[in-house]
């Protein structure tokens, strides 16, 4: 089984209107693995695109989470923080939308819409990084002091010992970190070095005189010389070939001479050779360094020089640290286990205050500020994976709460608000008038689901939480030492790791080719109105792709282009998604494209889904008459009879049916449909919907002649192929 | 077959430009077909490729470049670009020619001028010179009642008639009988209209002034489109996709037209609506036996709806054929790519469906020969030069075999 990228739960969203509270998606679940296509397929207003925004976390300003929760690597989506969603969205999770232009800024060139995330992004995530690297050293401190003094050395001694180990930790990684960035620039160098003198032979090869050899050379000298490091490109091999170079004439409107090209081959040759070379480990060179300041670690090969350094760090530092650290480690373990243990109890004690017919503002305040402290308590500051449910407790419950009291507050004069609407709509009725004005409906604050949501933000804390508590016992803190200072090397990493614009250039126009955008070093100059639809989209579908997500959610991206392009654009994220193992969440109400991108299908309806399964169980033995009446709309090649319109418009979601929402347009209809909601039925274990055709006592229903006929046309064709 | 129907439109060599000279953008370039009456003909091709254009043009929102469009018979374009490019061409030779070529080619000029006002004048007036000869049947019929006419009542009657048909006749227009129905349903109405108003603007423009025969009008045609007559003192707005676009067709019909430009007229509707319309439009044609330009990039839809087909590439005619005749046999590169690119509901032949690019610069060599626009097979035109026909009948032949 492959492995779960995103789950949804239950999830229900609907929209706040002057005419009353639109259902937009009423309990939909569905699951997405990794490396497949799940396409969501229905009519506008089926709900697909708010599902795929609330993913993403950019739904309309009137939209109301009711319930649900969308779980993506153990967050809740629904439930993070701002800031938090920041790191995810476009990062791991990215979006096409269906209208190229109007996703793309007219005003500024490609290559800078291509890079701006690049350059931002890094920009945040340096400074997150340090943030985050401060804050857990100072943590580690203060839990190695608590852990010294427990043992029964005198604080003075302990603070002392503390701060050294962690003052030495930190002086060493700033000091790794100015080698490293340094390492990193001309390692950076040497990569546009390659790809520039690449070019310039290629061109030669080809024999190609309306190119500016003497101006490309001049930036590849400049380009070598900056990548001149003893790590990188020693100066001994770089410098004779720079002074070549130098020494070159470049005749206009011709080929260069033998000697340049030969100093050109010659750099070639060299700058593929140190591609292979060995990487230094700063973490270790940089204490070796701080200690050894009066030997030359460039003299020294790198492997070499790497050994030395760790047996240095080892002897002088490490094995001290992890001791301490190791402590310091069980020593925060145990107090969040304390303060875990002593949140459960206060939930079981103060949960009555949140139970109860009607909820006591004052009581539930202070109930809240305590339970805030304890949980502050029980956090574990220095586990390195954030756990979200401990986290985000406090804040939804606190919403939640919130919530509740606003509709204590407004309901009443809402609902007064209606009646009063009400009475003299009543009125005018009753004086044989047509009003050409309607009812609002009352605009009230759910208080019952209000109190469910609460209670299952208990739920799920308590459950989390006991969870803990009888894994307790089976930490090994050797492993959690190790991953520690690994989470702090990586955190320091990415503080050195500072994207600079040449280096986001080069890296926008590799995303170009790759989505089939010829001469992008030309391109990248250009601005939105200079390409045509199907480029403009390629390049939206580039800028998705600057992040490398996780996740793409492709909301209609074919709908406003002609047949032609759409197919280029599908065979593009179909081979994107074999060469990445994207997962793709694919909206459209095309079922020509569902059958070319999809694995497996989701058919909408009113909010709901009303049938999922794999795209072959849904092409060629769909079971729900709404997708029997979406297959017999849509004609193809072979279509000659008239074909079977689906009647009638899509109900009104502000006053969602009773019944099967589908059942008005719907001619095989049971008398069931019209009162009770069907539930899913399964077809085969991949395959469900929800119709009461299935139930074992209804009237046996044939899908209609047209699709039939297809389906057996098809099957046909490809018994005939093999 | 072909020749025993009526050719309802007939466009001959149409050319469309945009820009200044010398830069020019050939939208449309060199056009030619004809409509039968009573047929759907399908104008297919990418985004970009002019036939929107095409349609623009025929009912002339842009002033043709050069050719003619005949409609019922009568001129409706003409550009005037083919004659003044031959004058120039004229001028140029006559500098070096002798006497005796000379004076042919001065005779050759005074006729092309000739041309060229007579072109202006159908350009300009084609719609003036049908009023007023609608006019002139009017007063001839006036006449002949006139004699007829015993007592006063009868004279009255007459005299009212006589001027409420002279005022129509004034203002008939011989383009009303073409009609568009056009892609962005909510753009192309009124926001500030109601739906009455709508469709009766054609009809008001058109010299009705009676309210109570608009009414009727207004009303049969809602209810012939499947709306009711409550809708007609609506706003657009109020409408959904589906039902602005019935409100479309039925400001199109109501001019009771002979022929409607259907210009992508369900490509911005959601699946269900589609085949709504489509149906809608398909009894229209066969009920009221309108004749139907329709212009689309979804092939199984042009494929369902038509019964011949044009393929367009670039502001080129490329192929033309029935519709069957052409899915069977495509014969230019292009029109196949097309055809390999449309999506199946079907998945297991999708996820094995190979793409086939067309590069106009790889698939043909026409360095030797020019192409042109030639019947291959009875009914079947291709833009092909000679040895390109040659293999097209080979693969004809071959396939028949």
């Amino acid at each position: 089984m492959a492995e779960k990228m995103l789950e949804v739960n239950d999830l229900k969203i609907s929209f706040r209107t002057t005419n009353g509270k639109v259902q937009a998606v009423r309990n939909i679940s569905f699951d997405l693995y990794k490396g497949e296509t799940l396409a969501i397929v229905g009519e506008s207003g089926s709900g697909k695109s708010v599902t795929s925004r609330a993913i993403l976390g950019i739904l309309a300003g009137n939209a109301i989470v009711e319930s649900g929760s969308i779980i993506y690597s153990g967050q809740d989506l629904l439930r993070i923080s701002e800031d938090d969603f920041h790191k995810i969205r476009g990062d791991k999770i990215s979006m096409i939308f269906q209208d190229p232009l109007s996703s793309l800024n007219p005003v500024v060139r490609i290559g800078k819409q291509l890079t701006e995330a690049m350059l931002l992004k890094n920009k945040g995530s340096r400074r997150a990084a340090r943030r985050v690297f401060n804050s857990m050293l100072t943590n580690l401190k203060a839990n190695m002091v608590e852990a010294l003094v427990k043992e029964g050395v005198p604080e003075d001694q302990a603070k002392k010992t503390a701060a050294e180990l962690t003052g030495e930790f930190n002086k060493f990684n700033v000091e790794a970190l100015k080698l490293q960035n340094k390492y990193n620039e001309a390692a950076n160098m040497l990569v546009e070095a390659e790809s520039g003198v690449e070019w310039i032979l290629l061109n030669i090869e080809k024999k190609q005189t309306n190119v500016d050899y003497g101006a490309l050379t001049h930036k590849l000298i400049d380009e070598a010389k900056r990548s001149i490091h003893p790590f990188v490109a020693p100066a001994e091999q770089m410098q004779p070939i720079v002074d070549k170079l130098k020494s070159a004439k470049f005749p206009k409107k011709a080929l260069p001479d033998e000697a340049a090209v030969s100093a050109l081959r010659e750099l070639n040759e060299l700058v593929t050779s140190l591609k292979g070379r060995t990487e230094p480990n700063f973490f270790r060179i940089g204490y070796y360094k701080m200690h050894n300041p009066e030997k030359d670690i460039y003299s020294m090969p790198v492997a070499e020089l790497n050994e030395t350094a760790k047996t240095f760090l080892d002897e002088h530092f490490m094995i001290e640290f992890i001791k301490q650290e190791k402590k310091a480690l069980k020593n925060a373990h145990a107090n969040a286990l304390e303060g875990k243990k002593q949140l459960l109890d206060m939930i079981e004690k103060k949960r009555e205050i949140f139970d109860g017919e009607t909820l006591d503002r004052k009581a539930c305040e202070t109930a809240i500020k305590d339970m805030e402290k304890v949980t502050n308590v029980s956090i574990n500051r220095l586990d390195t994976v954030k756990d979200s449910a401990a986290y985000t407790f406090i804040g939804s419950l606190r919403s939640a709460v919130e919530t509740y009291f606003t509709g204590i507050r407004v309901n009443p004069g809402r609902i007064r608000a209606y009646e009063r609407q009400k009475t003299k709509y009543d009125r005018l009725i009753a004086r044989n008038k047509t009003p050409d004005w309607k009812v609002t409906p009352a605009q009230t604050i759910d208080l019952e689901l209000t109190k469910k949501n609460i209670r299952y933000i208990f739920d799920h804390i308590s459950e989390r939480y006991r969870e803990d508590i009888a894994r307790a016992e089976s930490v090994n803190f050797d492993e959690k030492a190790v991953e520690f200072i690994d989470f702090m090397k990586n955190q320091a990493f990415e503080v050195s790791n500072k994207v600079t614009k040449s280096m986001a250039r080069i890296r926008a126009i590799k995303l170009m080719e790759e989505v089939g955008i010829p001469e992008p070093e030309k391109r990248y100059r250009q601005y939105p109105f200079e390409f045509s639809g199907g480029m403009r989209q390629r390049i939206v579908i580039a800028i998705a792709l600057s992040a490398n997500p996780d996740i793409l959610i492709c909301d209609e991206p074919t709908t406003a282009l002609d047949v032609t392009i759409q197919a280029q654009i599908l065979e593009l994220i179909n081979d994107l998604k074999k060469k990445r193992r994207l997962s793709v969440i694919f909206i459209t109400h095309n079922l020509g494209v569902v059958a070319n991108m999809a694995d497996r299908v989701a058919v909408m309806y009113a909010g709901k889904i009303v049938e999922y399964g794999d795209v072959n169980e849904i092409f060629y033995s769909p079971a729900h008459p709404y997708t029997w009446a979406l297959l017999s709309s849509m004609p193809d090649l072979d279509t000659t009879d008239k074909l079977e319109a689906i009647p009638g418009t899509p109900p009104n979601m502000i006053y969602p049916p009773d019944g099967d929402a589908f059942a008005v347009r719907n001619k095989y209809a049971l008398e069931i449909d019209f009162e009770m909601e069907p539930p899913m039925f399964e077809v085969s274990p991949t395959h469900y919907a929800a119709t009461w055709l299935l139930h074992p006592d209804a009237p046996k229903v044939e899908m209609p002649k047209i699709i039939r006929e297809r389906i057996a046309r098809y099957q046909k064709e490809v018994a005939g192929r093999e | 077959m072909s020749e025993e129907k009526e050719v309802l439109l007939r466009v001959e060599n149409l050319c469309q430009f945009f820009g200044r000279p010398g830069r020019e953008l050939k939208a449309v370039n060199n056009v030619s077909f004809d409509i039968h009456r009573g047929e759907v003909f399908g104008l297919v091709g990418e985004s970009g490729c002019g036939k929107t254009t095409t349609g623009r043009t025929i009912i002339k929102l842009y002033n043709a470049t050069s050719g003619n469009v005949y409609f019922k018979g009568r001129r409706i374009v003409a550009g005037t670009r083919s004659y003044t490019d031959e004058i120039a061409a004229l001028k140029k030779e006559s500098a070096k020619a002798d006497e005796a070529r000379k004076a042919e080619i001065k005779a050759r000029i005074a006729e092309l001028k000739k041309e060229i006002k007579k072109a202006k004048h159908d350009q300009k007036c084609c719609d003036k010179d049908y009023a007023r000869e609608q006019s002139a049947h009017i007063e001839e019929e006036y006449a002949k009642r006139k004699q007829e006419v015993k007592t006063e009542e009868e004279a009255k009657a007459l005299e009212e008639w006589h001027k409420d048909q002279a005022y129509r006749a004034k203002k008939q227009r011989f383009v009303t009988g073409i009609q568009m129905i056009f892609q962005d349903s909510i753009a192309s109405l009124d926001p500030r209209m109601t739906v009455r108003e709508i469709i009766a603007e054609g009809l008001r423009i058109h010299g009705v002034r009676n309210k109570k025969e608009i009414d009727e009008q207004v009303y049969s045609v809602l209810e012939r489109v499947g709306l009711v007559r409550e809708h007609a003192g609506r706003y657009p707005h109020e409408f959904s996709g589906g039902q602005r676009q019935r409100i479309g067709i039925s400001r199109a019909i109501v001019m009771k037209p002979d022929l409607i430009i259907a210009d992508e007229p369900i490509s911005a509707l959601d699946v269900s609506i589609q085949a709504q319309v489509i149906n809608l439009m398909n009894d229209l044609c066969h009920d009221l036996g309108l004749t139907i330009l329709f212009i689309a990039h979804d092939l199984s839809v042009v494929k369902y709806f038509s019964d011949r087909i044009g393929v367009m590439y670039y502001g080129n005619l490329v192929e033309l054929a029935e519709s069957d005749e052409l899915f069977a046999h495509p014969l230019h590169p292009y029109t196949r790519s097309l055809l390999s690119d449309i999506p199946r509901p079907d998945p297991l032949s999708e996820k094995s469906r190979v793409h086939m690019v067309y590069n106009k610069l790889t698939a043909h060599d026409y360095s030797v020969e020019r192409p042109s626009f030639r019947e291959v097979t009875p009914g079947h035109f291709v833009l092909c030069s000679d040895s390109e026909e040659k293999k097209y009948l080979e693969e004809i032949h071959g396939t028949a075999q």
